[in-house]
C-alpha cells in the first residue's frame, strides 16, 4: 500500500505535542493532526462525552480486564494470523482496541453520499473503458493511462457485467485531515479486506461497553452478510435459487478467517481453486454427490491468479477454464475482472474529474491533493516544492521509486528532480498527511493514536453502505502506519444513529 | 457437501478420536502403574506404545517420564497427542464454516491448553491428571458436537472418521494382549483389567459379565457387544449407518461399491462365533477386521471423495 510506506518514513513529524489532562488521559497529546476526541482547545467533543464519562468511572483495571477478555475472546475464534520463526509457526491475533471510534451522523451521512458517488462514477468509468472508450476519446484521460496499465484486462473488452456493476464489494480507505474533513487515500477495488475486522470488533466491544452502547444509538452493522448476500443474488436471474460460492486461495492465506466467516454467515460454500472445474464452459463444485453447478463466484483471488489458461500460468489456486465460462455468461464473477486499472494512482488523482464527467456533480469527498507531473503547471509546482512533498511513480509500489521530500537531502531531492523532469507522465506529488488521532487504550491508559477509516460499499442491483467500518489504528506512539502486518491494530466504529 | 469438505471433516474426527485413544491410555497406564511390580509395568508400558505405534519415538528403556513426553508431547512422533490435536485442528479450520462456532472454540481452546504444556510441571504433581482433563475435554468437544451441528452430512463423515479409527485402535488393542496370551507371555489379571479401562469399559464390562475378570469374556464384550460404545461390533454399525447417509445424491453404482464392503465387515463381526476365535483364529480375524476397515476407507474415497471427474460428466 502506497501510503504505508510514506507514512512509516513520516513518523515522528507530528508537530508540538501537549498533555491533555490527567488520569487516565496523562500520556494523552493533542499533535498538529485531528483528534477525534478532543477539540483545539483539549475540550471533549459532544459525541464522545458518553465515553469520557464512562472513562472517568471505570478502575484502570477494570479496562485493562475487558481488553483481556476481547483478546482471549479474538484467540479463540481463531481471528489470528501466523508469525513463522526458525523452528514453529506462532499465532498471533491481530490487535484489537477496546475503546470505540465515533462517528457522528452528520459526518457519516457525508460519507455515505460521497462514496456512493464516487462507486457510481468508477463503475461508470470501467463500464467505459472496457466498452466504448468515449472517456479516452474525450481526452478526459490520456489513453496511454489506461491501456498501458498492468491491470487493464484486455480480455474484458465487451464483456457484458450484470447491471453494469464491475465493483460489487469495495472497501474505501478514508482518512481526515487536520481541517477535519474526511478525504479520501484510496480506492480498494479489488479484493478489498477487513469486513470480518469490522464485524469481530463490533461484537467484542459491544460486550465490553454494554450500557454505554445501548445508550449511545449505534447503528447496527450485523446485517453485512445478508447484504452481501443479496447483492450477489442481485447478479444472476436465479435469485434465491442462486449457487454461489466464496473462492478463498485457501487456509494458508492471511485473510482465510474472513472468507470462512462470510461463507458462514451468508450460508453458502466457501471453495479453492481445487474444488471446482469447469467443463463446456460450464463451472462445477465436485461434491460427495457429483458435480454441483455453481452460478456465482464471489472471489477473494487476485486476477493474476484466477484462471492459469488466461492469466498466470504458474497459478495453482484458480480454475482453468474460469474466464471463458465468465466470458460466456455462465458464471458470475464479482468482482468483475480488471477492476484494478482504477485504482491505481495515476488513476486515483483523475477521480474528482470522472465524477464531474459522468455524473456533472462536484465530489463530494475530495481527494488527497494529488499533482500530476503530466501536467506542466503541476510539475513546475512540484520542482518548486520537492522538499515539502511526498513524490511516487506511477507503476512502482511498496515505496520504491518514490521520494519523501522533508526527510531527503538536498542532493537527493535534485537528482530526482532530474529523474522527474525526464520522464514526468511517470511521477505524481502528494503532500504529507496527518492521520486524525483517536483514544486508544495503551499501557494501562488512555492515548492519542492516529487511525483511517475503511467502510465497505456493496453495489449489486443498487449500492448499499452498512452504517459502519473497520478503523485501523497505528499503535506506535506518533506512527502513521496502521496496517496490521507492522504493528497496527483495529477498533469497532460507531456510528450514531442521531 | 464438498468432496474437499468431507475429507477434512472425516480427517477431524479420525485425529480427534486418535487424540482421545492416546490420551486414555497415558491417563489409565500412569494411573495403574503404582499398583504394578516393576517388571509388570514395564511389560505393559511396551503394550502400550505398540497399541500408539510410537516404538521409533520412545526410548526403549521403559522411563515412564521418557515415554510419556513422547506419547504426549513430541512432535515428531505422527501419533502424539498434541500432533493429532494439531492436526484436527488443522482440518477444523479448513471447514470452518461448516462447524458450529461452539465446536470450532472448543476444539480450539483444548488445543491452545495443551501446546504450551511442559513436561515437567505435568510430571511434578499428579501426572495422569493433565491426561484425565484432556479427556474431559475431548468428551465436551463430543458433547457439543452432538448437540451444536446439525446432523447431516458433514455430521455423518465424522461418524465415520470416528469409528473407523475406532474400531481399528481397538482391534490393536485387543490383537496385542491375545497375540502376548498365545505367544506364551500371557498378560496378568492385572493386565486384563488395564485392557478394560483402556477402553472405559470395566464399569459397562462387570454389568454384563459380573466383576469375573475372563479373558474370552473380554474379548467377546469388546469385540461384540451391541451397546458399549468402544466395542469392534458398535464401531462397524455407526460406520454402516453413516455411510448410508453421506453422499445421497451419488450414483447407485458407486454408493453399493462402499455399501458391499460396509455389508461384508458387519457380517464379519454379527456372524463370528467367539469361541472360534479363542482356539486360536483371534490374530487373523482382529487383521481381517483392520484390513476391512482399510478397504472402506479407499472405496468412500474413491466413490465420494477422490473420484475422477471424467466419470461423471
Amino acid at each position: 500500500m502506497q501510503h504505508e510506506a510514506v507514512a512509516d518514513l513520516l513518523e515522528g513529524l507530528t508537530g508540538a505535542a501537549r498533555p491533555v489532562r490527567g488520569a487516565p488521559y496523562g500520556n494523552y497529546r493533542l499533535g498538529s493532526a485531528y483528534d477525534e476526541m478532543f477539540d483545539a482547545g483539549a475540550a471533549v467533543r459532544p459525541h464522545y462525552a458518553e465515553l469520557d464519562a464512562e472513562l472517568l468511572t471505570l478502575a484502570p483495571d477494570e479496562l485493562h480486564r475487558r481488553q483481556q477478555a476481547c483478546e482471549l475472546s479474538f484467540l479463540h475464534q481463531g481471528i489470528t494470523f501466523t508469525v513463522y520463526s526458525d523452528k514453529q509457526a506462532t499465532e498471533r491475533i491481530i490487535p484489537t482496541d477496546l475503546l470505540p471510534r465515533i462517528v457522528t451522523a452528520a459526518e457519516w451521512n457525508r460519507i455515505e453520499t460521497g462514496l456512493k458517488q464516487r462507486i457510481e462514477a468508477l463503475n461508470h468509468f470501467l463500464r467505459d473503458i472496457y466498452g466504448d472508450g468515449r472517456v479516452l476519446k474525450d481526452g478526459v484521460l490520456p489513453r496511454s493511462m489506461i491501456y498501458g496499465s498492468k491491470h487493464y484486462r484486455r480480455e474484458m473488452r465487451g464483456v457484458q457485467v450484470p447491471h453494469g456493476a464491475y465493483v460489487n464489494v469495495c472497501g474505501t480507505d478514508l482518512v481526515r485531515r487536520e481541517d477535519g474533513a474526511f478525504v479520501v487515500l484510496e480506492d480498494n477495488l479489488r479484493v478489498p479486506s477487513g469486513v470480518s475486522y469490522m464485524l469481530a470488533n463490533r461484537d467484542v466491544v459491544r460486550r465490553a461497553f454494554p450500557d454505554l452502547f445501548r445508550a449511545m444509538g449505534v447503528r447496527p452493522i450485523e446485517h453485512y452478510p445478508r447484504e452481501l448476500l443479496a447483492a450477489l443474488r442481485a447478479l444472476t436471474p436465479f435469485q434465491e435459487d442462486a449457487s454461489i460460492a466464496v473462492l478463498t486461495p485457501g487456509v494458508f492465506n492471511s485473510a482465510y478467517f474472513e472468507h470462512a466467516f462470510l461463507a458462514r454467515q451468508m450460508g453458502v460454500e466457501l471453495v479453492e481453486g481445487c474444488d471446482l472445474l469447469v467443463n463446456d464452459n460450464v463451472v462445477y463444485a465436485r461434491t460427495t454427490s457429483g458435480l454441483k453447478r455453481i452460478d456465482v463466484i464471489y472471489r477473494r483471488i487476485d486476477d493474476d491468479f484466477i484462471d492459469p489458461l488466461i492469466f498466470r500460468e504458474d497459478s495453482s489456486l484458480g480454475v482453468p477454464g474460469l474466464f471463458n465460462a465468465y466470458r460466456a455468461g455462465n458464471v458470475v464473477i464479482a468482482n468483475a475482472l480488471g477492476t484494478g486499472v482504477a485504482d491505481d494512482k495515476a488513476v486515483y488523482a483523475y477521480v474528482p474529474r470522472l465524477i464531474r464527467y459522468y455524473l456533472s456533480e462536484e465530489p463530494i469527498l475530495d481527494n488527497v491533493e494529488t499533482f500530476l507531473c503530466r501536467e506542466p503547471a503541476s510539475l513546475s509546482h512540484v520542482l518548486a516544492n520537492l522538499d515539502k512533498l511526498v513524490v511516487k511513480a506511477v507503476g512502482e509500489s511498496g515505496g520504491y521509486g518514490m521520494l519523501v521530500g522533508p526527510h531527503a537531502t538536498k542532493a537527493e531531492c535534485e537528482a530526482f528532480a532530474e529523474k522527474v523532469k525526464a520522464d514526468p507522465e511517470n511521477y505524481i506529488a502528494q503532500p504529507t498527511i496527518q492521520l486524525s488521532t483517536a483514544p486508544t487504550f495503551v499501557d494501562g491508559g488512555v492515548e492519542a493514536r492516529h487511525v483511517d477509516l475503511r467502510p465497505f460499499i456493496l453495489n449489486g442491483e443498487k449500492t448499499v453502505i452498512v452504517p459502519g467500518a473497520l478503523t485501523r489504528v497505528a499503535l506506535k506512539r506518533g506512527s502513521l502506519v496502521v496496517n496490521s502486518s507492522q504493528g497496527g491494530g483495529s477498533k469497532d466504529t460507531w456510528v450514531l444513529s442521531s | 457437501m464438498l468432496s474437499r469438505v468431507a475429507d477434512s471433516m472425516y480427517w477431524m474426527s479420525r485425529y480427534l478420536e486418535r487424540a482421545e485413544h492416546t490420551a486414555r491410555l497415558i491417563a489409565v497406564k500412569l494411573e495403574s502403574m503404582v499398583e504394578q511390580s516393576r517388571e509388570d509395568a514395564d511389560s505393559s508400558w511396551s503394550r502400550v506404545v505398540a497399541a500408539l505405534s510410537a516404538e521409533d519415538h520412545v526410548p526403549a528403556v521403559p522411563d515412564a517420564f521418557a515415554i510419556t513426553q513422547g506419547l504426549a508431547f513430541d512432535r515428531f512422533n505422527p501419533s502424539s497427542l498434541i500432533l493429532s490435536l494439531r492436526n484436527a485442528r488443522d482440518n477444523a479450520r479448513q471447514v470452518r464454516e461448516q462447524l458450529s462456532m461452539e465446536v470450532w472454540e472448543n476444539l480450539n481452546r483444548l488445543y491452545l491448553r495443551l501446546q504450551p504444556v511442559a513436561m515437567d510441571g505435568v510430571w511434578m504433581h499428579h501426572p495422569a491428571r493433565l491426561f484425565r482433563e484432556t479427556l474431559q475435554d475431548l468428551h465436551t468437544l463430543g458433547g457439543v458436537t452432538y448437540s451444536t451441528l446439525s446432523h447431516g452430512e458433514g455430521w455423518y463423515f465424522l461418524e465415520l472418521g470416528r469409528h473407523i479409527e475406532r474400531a481399528q485402535l481397538v482391534s490393536r488393542l485387543l490383537d496385542l494382549h491375545f497375540g502376548a496370551a498365545a505367544a506364551g507371555d500371557a498378560p496378568k489379571y492385572f493386565d486384563w483389567l488395564v485392557l478394560l479401562k483402556f477402553c472405559s469399559a470395566f464399569e459397562p464390562y462387570c454389568k454384563a459379565y459380573t466383576a469375573a475378570i475372563r479373558p474370552e469374556k473380554i474379548a467377546e464384550f469388546l469385540l461384540f457387544d451391541a451397546e458399549f460404545p468402544h466395542s469392534v461390533r458398535f464401531s462397524v454399525d455407526r460406520v454402516c449407518d453413516a455411510l448410508l447417509h453421506v453422499a445421497p445424491g451419488a450414483p447407485p453404482n458407486r454408493r453399493a461399491a462402499v455399501e458391499r464392503l460396509a455389508g461384508r465387515l458387519k457380517a464379519s463381526v454379527d456372524f463370528t462365533q467367539i469361541e472360534d476365535l479363542m482356539r486360536g483364529s483371534i490374530a487373523p480375524f482382529l487383521d481381517d477386521i483392520t484390513r476391512q476397515c482399510e478397504q472402506i476407507h479407499e472405496a468412500v474415497y474413491s466413490s465420494y471423495i477422490a473420484y475422477g471427474a471424467e466419470t461423471v460428466l
